[in-house]
């Protein structure tokens, strides 16, 4: 086995097109992510086009720039890493199709690394000694999931969301609210403007002592509740931002340290592209403290989607011998994490 | 047909009844505000089909499936507009085929799905989130005007 280790990551489970190549799971060696973001924004939110085929357009040349970043040739890498599980099922097919044919081709092994654990490694990319047991919180538009995790290769999911992902409704409520896209970082600088608990909006599930979530009726209080100020003219949409982003990371804060109360971890992690909320990373560093154990989290890079995740989690697999065949496919599915 | 609901169980009551008149191919759009109730109606029907796992948003993967008693593809396009590329979405492969399709958000100045479908519009009351919802039934195709008929009797009886 050669001493470094250099593996290929695709990612395209969802909208962004990335490819990365990360040495011995830790060493970004390049990290490209075609994000259609501003395309989004131009369209207030709405996406134009999330389709296979933009991936299909972007991933030969997403692959060869990072490659071109890392200054290496094909022949360099020892593995092709790639999300197979879970997102929309025709993007994911891409990435998987793509990455089936490239290691076939250059007769390297090929790596399955689901999308969940990806965001969870991401904070391994950039922080050292991170003591287990932990609980991650993966939070994002389309997922809100706690996990405990024993060591490195062994987690479970011990809650999740029961209908709308944390920053679905972040979306959705910014859209309504007239905040724009993405909703994440749009409430969250209006709500710097605003203060909490001028309106009340609910706490949801943080009566139950179980660690799902759910966000639909939130985003339904909110909604109400603003349409009534607005007809009694008392609208501050600032302060409707402030008490729902302080509703939402309450929860997801609270719940997460009871998590880490019940499994007797030593860490806290967050991911995924709500972690890059600074309301969230305040909130959870108050309970981490409280609790005496450490917070983690990715920097904003590497929060949002992203291939280095996919290419450094896919590291302990190849150590471990875990290939993928060449049959391998696809699942919109959390299922077998 | 037209129903006033006026909480979440007695959506997914609904649904549950709703499934009851469901058969593989049939295809059903849901049109209504965000919070209006569409996403609790569609786990009504899941459950009323067999599924019980959990029902969540596909707003952000575009499409969940339930494997019930057959399956229930489960989409939202609340982030496309009319002039997504739907054909790239692969619908071909689920609309009308072997399940049940529920559209969310369904888009249909695309022009791309089946003009036939049972339409179900979820309209809040006084614009009023705290009051109940107006659900009415509509059919394009006599298949799904037959549907509304079983659908009527079902809620008559009150089973």
């Amino acid at each position: 086995m050669p001493k470094e280790i250099r593996i290929l990551g695709i990612e395209t489970s969802c909208d962004e097109t990335a490819a990365s190549i990360v040495k011995n799971g830790k060493e970004i060696m390049s990290n490209v992510v075609n994000s259609q973001i501003r395309v989004h924004q131009q369209f207030g939110g709405v996406v134009p086009e999330v389709a296979s085929r933009k991936h299909i357009q972007n991933i030969v040349m997403v692959v060869h720039t990072a490659f071109a970043e890392a200054g290496m040739s094909y022949d360099d890498i020892d593995a092709v890493a790639v999300t197979n599980r879970p997102g929309l099922i025709g993007a994911l097919l891409v990435g998987v199709s793509f990455a089936k044919s490239f290691a076939y081709a250059l007769n390297k092994p090929l790596i399955a690394v689901n999308h969940l654990y990806g965001h969870i490694y991401a904070n391994f990319l950039e922080h050292d000694n991170i003591e287990f047991p932990l609980v991650c919180l993966v939070v994002s538009g389309g997922h809100t999931s706690l996990l405990f995790m024993q060591d490195i290769e062994n987690y479970e999911v011990i809650g999740e969301t029961l209908d709308d992902a944390a920053g679905e409704a972040f979306d959705k409520v910014a859209r309504f609210l007239g905040l724009g896209y993405p909703g994440g970082p749009a409430v969250e600088r209006a709500a710097e403007k605003g203060v909490k608990g001028r309106y009340q909006l609910p706490r949801v599930f943080l009566d139950r002592d179980d660690f799902d979530f759910s966000f639909s009726g939130l985003k339904t209080a909110a909604m109400n509740l603003w349409t009534k100020m607005e007809r009694r003219g008392e609208a501050n949409v600032y302060d409707m931002a402030a008490e729902f982003q302080a509703a939402l990371v309450e929860v997801l804060a609270v719940k997460t340290a009871r998590a880490a109360e019940k499994y007797k971890a030593r860490s806290i992690l967050l991911a995924g592209g709500v972690a890059a909320n600074s309301e969230l990373r305040r909130a959870a560093q108050i309970e981490a403290d409280r609790l005496g154990i450490k917070l983690y989290y990715p920097s904003l890079k590497l929060c949002t989607d992203n291939a280095a995740m996919i290419a450094g989690s896919a590291y302990h697999k190849f150590i471990n011998g875990q290939f993928a065949s060449l049959d391998l496919n696809a699942y919109a599915t959390m299922s077998m994490l | 047909m037209e129903l006033i609901i006026t909480s979440a169980e007695d959506m997914e009551k609904l649904g549950r009844k709703l499934a009851s008149v469901l058969k593989e191919g049939d295809v059903a759009y849901l049109i209504g505000e965000l919070g209006a109730g569409k996403t609790t109606l569609v786990r009504g029907i899941a459950k009323g089909l067999g599924y019980e796992g959990k029902v969540t948003s596909p707003t952000f993967t575009l499409m969940n499936i339930y494997e019930g008693i057959m399956p229930v593809f489960h989409f939202d396009f609340y982030r496309l507009d009319e002039d997504a590329d739907f054909e790239d979405l692969g619908l071909d492969d689920y609309v009308g085929k072997g399940g049940v399709t529920l559209i969310e958000w369904p888009r249909l100045q695309s022009g791309f799905l089946p003009a036939e479908a049972l339409f179900i519009n979820i309209e809040i009351l006084d614009g009023d989130y705290d009051r109940g919802r107006k659900v009415r039934f509509t059919a394009k195709g006599e298949k799904y005007r037959q549907k509304i008929k079983e659908l009527k009797e079902i809620a008559a009886s009150g089973n």
